[in-house]
């Protein structure tokens, strides 16, 4: 019984997070002028208390750096769709944030319903997938739930030559040491030359419940935040191409890019920080030093399998 | 030569004919696919237009609005649809075959990583009833929307276990599904 209720207790503190006392926020930011400061969160929309505990931190770190926009990397309302969802699952959790100005944009999780995209404080401009631009910094939300050719088509065309930071963001990770959900194997397939022979130089999803940073893939680096909301304790199985990890409490992150340097700290809802470090702009195999690319292939003439014999069958105009 | 001879051979020749008599060809039945589903949204454009549009800055209760509206509209305008009216048994096995082909060799574990990974779902399916807000929407493999025809904007396909659900996206709206295609 004893063993019993320490299990319980061990496990509600690891699910709550209780034990701890908040830590004071300390940035490990270098707090350039101009440059883009962003904050990431991922599958945070369950309206209870650990993303309320989330928002406070964020609020609390903004106001020692104070970032313009946050990014969602999906699952942003759990459950029930209503106004009143609406209100508890974010516009009460991030209300300093939202009151301060600070822009949210959204992705689509496979817990949304892909009309949010007209919800104003989402900032998606009634897409299912869109791009934005910050300072030097080139942004692209993608819909993972439904890559289909005219999204990729989309993005192919979208991602500019030159040498400014690409960064895309979407729900599910295509690389991944999660347990429960793992990465999208798939959508890798499809969507990776599309990131690599582009340039992009990182990648936020979320979908596993669980903070990792990977090792650069193909020359891109790649992040899973997925428990700024949600949590899965324990889910995280590293492997060797983890950098760091953490699946124990709720986390976000704080990002600022200026010139070749992206700088990041992942802090806990306890307030610690439990990542931080710079990277380097990457050089893509398939850039040149100018910044100009070697014969990209468009989408459209990617050989498809067994194409001559099944066909593809575009037998709809899209809507204009 | 004897007339019922000849009415034999004319009959032979006939059945001859007719068993010889291609099934209809791939493009024919993507073609009568296309048709049903322009008819479904014939319907839903007629709906729709009954409506204020969706714009961006709606708030969540016009968004909830809209759909719940819309459905219902959309319900009146087919309101005898039954399982199988876009996916007629002929389609359905070309869906089969195309699925097939997506989920060939390597593409086939990828495909099935990709669907166990989504976080599968289960559902009670019934024609022109709205998915409910409080189930994920099981994200559809990008191979499989390689090879699957293409879809007029607003609709989409998904992938419920084996089965396979085309849904009216802003009604968020059962349109029709068809059971076991996918492996």
């Amino acid at each position: 019984m004893k063993g019993y209720l320490a299990t319980l207790v061990l496990g509600l503190v690891v699910a709550t997070g209780t034990n701890a006392p908040a830590a004071a926020p300390e940035v490990n930011l270098p707090l350039l002028p101009k440059s883009v400061r962003f904050a990431v969160i991922g599958d945070n929309g369950t309206g209870e208390r650990p993303e309320y505990d989330v928002g406070q931190q964020m609020a609390k770190y903004h106001d020692l750096f104070p970032f313009d926009f946050v990014i969602m990397l999906g699952d942003n309302i759990y459950g029930s769709k209503d106004a009143a969802a609406f209100k508890r699952k974010f516009e009460d959790p991030y209300a300093p944030l939202l009151s301060a100005g600070v822009k949210f944009y959204a992705s689509l999780g496979n817990h949304d319903d892909p009309n949010e995209r007209f919800y104003k404080p989402f900032n998606m401009g009634g897409q299912r997938y869109y791009e934005f631009k910050n300072g030097d910094a080139n942004f692209y939300a993608l819909d993972s739930n439904y890559m289909d050719v005219e999204q990729m088509n989309w993005l192919q065309r979208e991602l500019p030559s030159g040498s400014s930071w690409k960064i895309c963001f979407f729900h599910h990770p295509l690389y991944s040491d999660g347990k429960f959900h793992g990465p999208d194997t798939d959508l890798r397939t499809r969507l990776e030359p599309i990131l690599q022979s582009n340039g992009v130089d990182a990648v936020f999803t979320g979908h596993d419940h669980v903070y990792e940073r990977l090792k650069p893939q193909k020359g891109i680096y790649y992040f899973v935040l997925g428990n700024a909301g949600e949590l899965r304790p324990h889910d995280l199985k590293p492997s060797t191409d983890t950098v760091k990890g953490f699946d124990t409490d709720r986390a976000f992150m704080l990002v600022e890019i200026t010139g070749d340097q992206l700088y990041f700290q992942t802090i806990s809802r306890m307030g610690t920080t439990i990542d931080s470090g710079m990277l380097p702009k990457t050089a893509h195999p398939a850039r040149n030093a100018a910044g100009v690319f070697f014969n990209p292939v468009p989408f459209s003439e990617e050989p498809r399998p067994d194409a001559r014999q099944i066909a593809f069958h575009p037998i709809f105009r899209l809507a204009p | 030569m004897d007339a019922r001879i000849h009415a034999g051979l004319c009959c032979a020749t006939a059945l001859a004919l007719w068993a010889d008599q291609p099934p209809p060809t791939h493009a024919l039945i993507l073609q009568d696919f296309e048709k049903r589903v322009m008819d479904y949204t014939a319907v839903r454009d007629r709906a729709r237009s009954r409506l204020p549009r969706l714009k961006e800055g709606a708030s969540p209760a016009q968004i909830t609005h809209h759909e719940r509206d819309l459905a219902a509209k959309i319900r009146v305008g087919r309101a005898t649809a039954q399982p199988g009216d876009i996916f007629t048994p002929e389609i359905v096995g070309e869906f089969r075959r195309l699925i097939t082909e997506a989920m060939k060799g390597r593409e086939a574990t990828l495909v099935h990583q990709s669907l166990k990974r989504a976080e599968p779902v289960r559902l009670n399916l019934q024609v022109n009833v709205m998915y409910p807000a409080n189930t994920p929407l099981q994200s559809t493999p990008p191979t499989l929307l390689l090879y699957l025809p293409a879809l007029p904007s607003g609709l989409d396909y998904r992938v419920l276990g084996h089965d396979l659900i085309l849904r009216d996206a802003e009604a968020n709206l059962i349109v029709d599904f068809t059971t076991g295609v996918v492996p």
